[in-house]
């Protein structure tokens, strides 16, 4: 498409939004579409965005597109931390430990390859990944022929293999998308033909009675539904830790608390990526930094998409409601963005949303009013028999969505070894499976001769939490060792030699959300009240630190400060 | 299979009261379980006075309190298992616990009193919006940290709640050296005792909002500030009445909930109110032999009642003990006028002449009577010159004449105040 | 002159009132007689009870909490905290032995709260 006709289009589009005319400018380039200017908020560029990501020819869009919510770029002075040396040499540097980073290390470490995947933050799966409804959607929704319905239906049929190898919980129980009246069954036959196109596995149209019967808590309301019966459910942090734990079983390393500030090259080939400890050099890159994916691309220079925040806030019930309902319940789409709604989580709480807004900053991970208004009436409105009292916790996480709302999994076209895996949202964790098995044909163009090790083992050896052992097999482990005859936390049945299996396990767990993530140590309806400050001290001892550095979250996330004025010294009396 | 006649789940001021109790009433073979390291449950770390006022007639701290029934359990020789954590009650009261030294055990008791106390409300409980960093803790957990593992969660501190645990702890956190901003209360009025508000707060000049709470936390890692803001009659943020607060920790007093976890598992019949078991004037739950002590059925203003409940279920146990007694959950107690709950909710003439009953009011009243009927026949009255909801009432029944019939608790306010 | 109190004796925690007509005390709103005291006590030298946690050494406990065996004037609180700092008490410690007599020449003793065995 020629410049004139895009620029037809882009002066539309501002007329259609009641935007000054000329309020943005842009540049087409290789069907890459630059946008630059001034807009009066957020939600009217993320409109523009992505209507601009629909004119004919665009593959995808970059904005640079300033608003009252942005915020300065302040460049990165690379010099002072390259002049820190080279801290690593290997083949394969894998930036972000969510789960496609950790799916793509794992996937890649059957090959005779030195892998080391890259994380900012003081563990894994901190970003997008832990505040993921856990939902492995069945693929009804994308758009047929786009990569996430690819990789979203094939991943899904990827799962069960996934859950054998690497032991996590995986309840394959369906999923629901309820109508209240024609309209909504209208777009639920749209929904349904969409289905049908991505090849989707039984799925099903029903009437509300038949809805009941699968599921007897939805609502009385509900008149049909959308009916896919391979809907899955998971735990996105024990499917990310199981992934990593696998991929350092075949000698993948991970190096923690470690940002990325630049990728080095020469001429046209990556070499190397500087962090704030030093330069790594390696032959090949592959950015899976989530949100930061455009920051990322922009180092490599090769930025062609921009990764805009889609905040969804997540609501969690007491497991005494447990047995109440076994699969999501959505509702009837009416528009943009849809959001989730109820289901059951492998663990038996019940798990609420998640909603959808825009936000401006990629580190917004406040609940609002709304958010929570537009989850629990949702939820309400769904089901029937959930007290709204037995709420036991609620956060936020961020999607990390382009404005095609489609993943980019590619090679760079512009730096050679330099992969993009980005865009990765919502159904991200559904196609993770497939995505890797992408991300491994991606890096056999780069390292043709790479070659599978003899020794390569997908399986991991995992264990059993307490809680859901046998009495026989309870008792075993805590022959074995007392400390699993030890409990931390009440509400969750954890015990000691779990917390110390976490803190020494093949990925540590340094700080007590990593322990709370592992163990479930503070997830249960206490909120980590009693069981809080135990951990700390366990966390304290086997690292050998004072309590007040044992952090919630890493860095400046200290839970204590100083010692009390008596337990700061004395004289014997 | 290890047996006992009495199994006590929890060892703090209820379960040994229970115990000690149980014993002087000729049980032998009695066996407490408690989850900590030591003996005492809450009250080791209350290092306040205003305890054991009605029962000791003196000021105890919570800890010398608790070291009174310490005492006497080892001079009675109880059996105590520390470090124990009860997995499972089930109806035939046999309890499946866990420690570090025997491992698995499974004790069939002949009769058990649940004491597992309470536990605190969070922070989503309350509904607070903005982040999720370190630096938001409830009381009880502040407490513990300052008063037995001797470290400050913070330096300066805004509270949210001004139940008593609240008001203590602006107290101490302040002798501690930490700043303590104020302390916010969503209800119009106080929600601990005023004497609490006179020597904790206003004796170190701590302000006390009142209608006005915490909507928001900021700070991504660690607490940076607070946002609060008055409140309507239905409790929701006024327009315009949003004041940001910078601090770095933020204490939660927000109220308390029976733990019951184990009780309905059991499937012990449970109360909506209370959020404890329904139980009768012996403490026995829904499930015969079964008992419950303390703030696991209600939770309770004074130590000295949670004592008292033990003491009474320990009579029970020991009445059930005797005659393996039929399930007397029969006749109700019920709520009248201004009054939010009774506890216990039921009754039985057959062992007693007359019983205990412990009820919390609606709204603050001077002079105020409580009057109970059973039908149209009043069996007793009591004045209260003063009585407020914080404060429970306690109050003795004579039960001869009702007939199986249910009693109705009311109170009446003779003058405005 | 006028001083409003609040009662601290009991759970009635009555409004008091405090006249000081010249030096003649005079107090209104309370309803037994140790309100009327409370008031005066208040006024001249309020008093208060001292409960801490001290430092504990070879106990199985870091902290020993203490308590005054009676009331302390007020004003002399912080003192006695930073004195009580400045200490350690070494366990085994029971409940009621004197860990510092006469604090302040208040005649005011400060007792252990708690029994503490020595770390096994």
């Amino acid at each position: 498409m020629e410049n004139r006709e895009v620029g037809c289009q882009i002066k539309e589009l501002e007329k259609e939004l009641g935007i000054a005319e000329g309020s943005v400018s842009f540049e087409m380039k290789d069907e890459i579409l630059y946008l630059e200017g001034n807009l009066d908020g957020l939600q009217i560029m993320v409109d523009f965005c992505h209507k601009a990501a629909k004119i004919p020819g665009v593959k995808n869009l970059v904005s640079h597109i300033r608003t009252p919510e942005s915020k300065p770029v302040v460049p990165v002075d690379l010099e002072p931390y390259q002049k820190k040396g080279v801290l690593d040499s290997v083949d394969v540097a894998i930036i972000g430990a969510g789960v496609t980073g950790c799916a793509a290390a794992r996937t890649l470490s059957k090959y005779d390859k030195k892998i080391l995947v890259l994380e900012k933050e003081s563990d894994i799966c901190e970003g997008t990944t832990k505040a993921n409804n856990g939902m492995v959607h069945s693929g009804y929704d994308s758009k047929p022929g786009s990569l996430k319905a690819l990789c979203n239906v094939e991943g899904n049929a990827m799962y069960s293999q996934w859950a054998e190898e690497l032991g996590f919980h995986f309840n394959r129980t369906g999923s629901f998308v309820c109508g209240f009246n024609e309209e909504d069954m209208k777009a639920i036959q749209g929904l349904y033909e969409n289905g049908v196109k991505n090849k989707v596995p039984g799925i099903k149209v029903i009437d509300g009675t038949r809805a009941r019967e699968i599921e007897p808590n939805l609502s009385d309301q509900i008149i049909g539904a959308l009916w896919t019966p391979s809907a899955g459910y998971v735990e996105p942090y024990e499917v990310t830790l199981a992934l990593a734990e696998n991929a350092v079983d075949n000698g993948v390393r991970f190096l923690l608390n470690t940002p990325v500030l630049g990728i080095l090259r020469e001429g046209d080939q990556v070499t190397g990526v500087v962090t704030d400890k030093g330069v790594i050099q390696t032959k090949a890159v592959i950015n899976a930094a989530g949100l930061y994916a455009d920051d990322i691309a922009r180092m490599a220079g090769d930025e062609f998409y921009t990764i805009h925040p889609r905040r969804g806030t997540l609501v969690i019930f007491d497991k005494e409601n447990r047995g109440k309902l076994h699969t999501f319940a959505g509702k009837a789409p009416g528009n943009y963005t849809k959001g989730g709604g109820p289901q059951e989580t492998p663990e038996g709480t019940l798990l609420w949303g998640p909603s959808a807004k825009e936000v401006a900053d990629k580190e917004d991970m406040g609940v609002d009013q709304d958010d929570l208004d537009f989850v629990i009436e949702k939820g309400l409105e769904l089901t029937k028999n959930i007290s709204q009292d037995t709420l036991i916790t609620y956060f936020s996480g961020n999607r990390a969505a382009t404005f095609q709302e489609d993943f980019v999994i590619e090679n760079s076209k512009k730096l050679h070894g330099f992969m993009h895996v980005a865009g990765i949202q919502s159904p991200g964790l559904a196609s993770a499976p497939a995505i890797a098995k992408r991300v491994e044909k991606l890096f056999l163009e780069l390292m043709p001769k790479a070659s599978v090790k003899a020794d390569f083992d997908p399986i991991r050896a995992g264990r059993k939490p307490f809680r859901e052992c046998s009495n026989e097999m309870r008792q075993k482990m805590i022959q074995e060792n007392p400390a699993y005859g030890r409990i931390i936390c009440r509400c969750e049945t954890v015990t000691e030699g779990e917390i110390l299996d976490a803190i020494h396990g093949k990925i540590p767990a340094h700080t007590v959300d990593a322990v709370k993530r592992r163990t479930r140590a503070g997830m249960g309806r206490c909120q980590g009240g009693f069981c809080g400050g135990k951990v700390v001290d366990i966390l304290a001892r086997e690292l050998k630190i004072p309590p007040n550095q044992v952090t919630l979250k890493g860095n400046g996330s200290e839970i204590l400060k100083n010692p009390t004025r008596q337990s700061q010294g004395g004289e014997q009396e | 299979m290890r047996t006992a006649e009495l199994v006590i789940i929890g060892g703090g001021p209820a379960g040994m009261a229970a115990a000690v109790k149980a014993q002087e009433l000729g049980i032998q073979d009695i066996v407490i379980l408690e989850r900590d390291s030591h003996l005492g449950g809450i009250l080791q770390q209350c290092i306040h006075d205003g305890f054991g006022l009605h029962r000791f007639g003196k000021q105890l701290s919570g800890c010398s309190y608790a070291q009174i029934f310490v005492d006497q359990v080892q001079k009675k020789g109880i059996q105590v298992e520390c470090n124990t954590m009860v997995l499972e009650i089930t109806q035939e009261k046999k309890i499946i616990a866990v420690n570090d030294k025997e491992g698995l055990m499974e004790i069939q008791a002949d009769a058990v009193i649940l004491a597992m106390g309470c536990r605190e409300r969070t922070r989503p409980q309350v509904r607070i919006l903005g982040t999720r960093p370190a630096g938001v803790l409830t009381a009880g957990a502040v407490q513990r940290y300052i008063n037995m593992e001797g470290w400050k969660p913070g330096e300066r501190a805004v509270i949210l709640g001004s139940g008593d645990i609240g008001l203590i702890m602006a107290r101490r956190m302040t002798l501690e050296g930490i700043f303590v901003e104020g302390v916010y209360e969503v209800m119009p009025n106080l929600g601990g005792l005023r004497r609490n508000k006179a020597q904790c707060l206003d004796d170190y000049q701590i302000p006390l909002h009142l209608s006005t709470t915490v909507v928001r936390v900021h700070g991504k890692r660690r607490l940076e500030g607070v946002t609060v803001a008055e409140v309507g009659p239905d409790r929701k943020p006024v327009p315009g009445t949003k004041r940001y607060i910078s601090c770095d920790l933020l204490v939660l007093s927000v109220g308390l909930i029976p733990e019951n976890e184990l009780s309905r598992k059991a499937g012990i019949v449970m109360d909506p109110v209370t959020k404890g078991p329904v139980v009768d004037d012996q403490m026995m739950t829904s499930i015969p032999g079964i008992f419950a002590a303390g703030n696991v059925g209600a939770v309770f203003d004074l130590v000295d009642y949670v004592s008292q409940t033990g003491e009474q279920a320990a009579q029970g146990a020991c009445q059930y003990l005797k005659d393996s007694g039929k399930n007397v959950l029969e006749h109700s107690v019920k709520a009248g006028e201004n009054v939010s709950f009774v506890f216990p909710q039921k009754f039985s003439s057959e062992h007693q002449k007359q019983a205990e009953f412990y009820l919390r009011v609606k709204k603050t009243m001077r002079q105020a009577t409580v009057h109970v009927w059973c039908g149209e026949k009043e069996l007793c009255q009591k004045k209260v010159p003063f009585a407020t909801p914080p404060e429970m009432v306690a109050v003795k029944v004579p039960l001869a004449g009702t007939e199986n019939h249910s009693i109705t608790i009311e109170v009446e306010q003779e003058v405005k105040g | 002159m006028q001083k409003e109190y609040i009662c601290i004796h009991c759970p009635l925690s009555c409004d008091l009132t405090l006249t000081d007509d010249n030096g003649i005390l005079s107090v209104t709103g309370n309803t037994c007689k140790r309100g009327e005291d409370y008031a005066k006590n208040e006024y001249r030298n309020p008093l208060r009870m001292l409960t801490t946690t001290l430092r504990l050494e070879q106990g199985d406990s870091k902290l020993l909490p203490v308590i005054s065996s009676d009331m302390i004037p007020k004003e002399k609180l912080g003192e006695c905290l930073d004195l009580l700092y400045s200490i350690s008490v070494t366990a085994p410690v029971t409940s009621g032995d004197v860990v510092y007599k006469n604090i302040l020449n208040t005649g005011v003793d400060i007792l252990a709260a708690k029994t503490v065995v020595m770390q096994p």
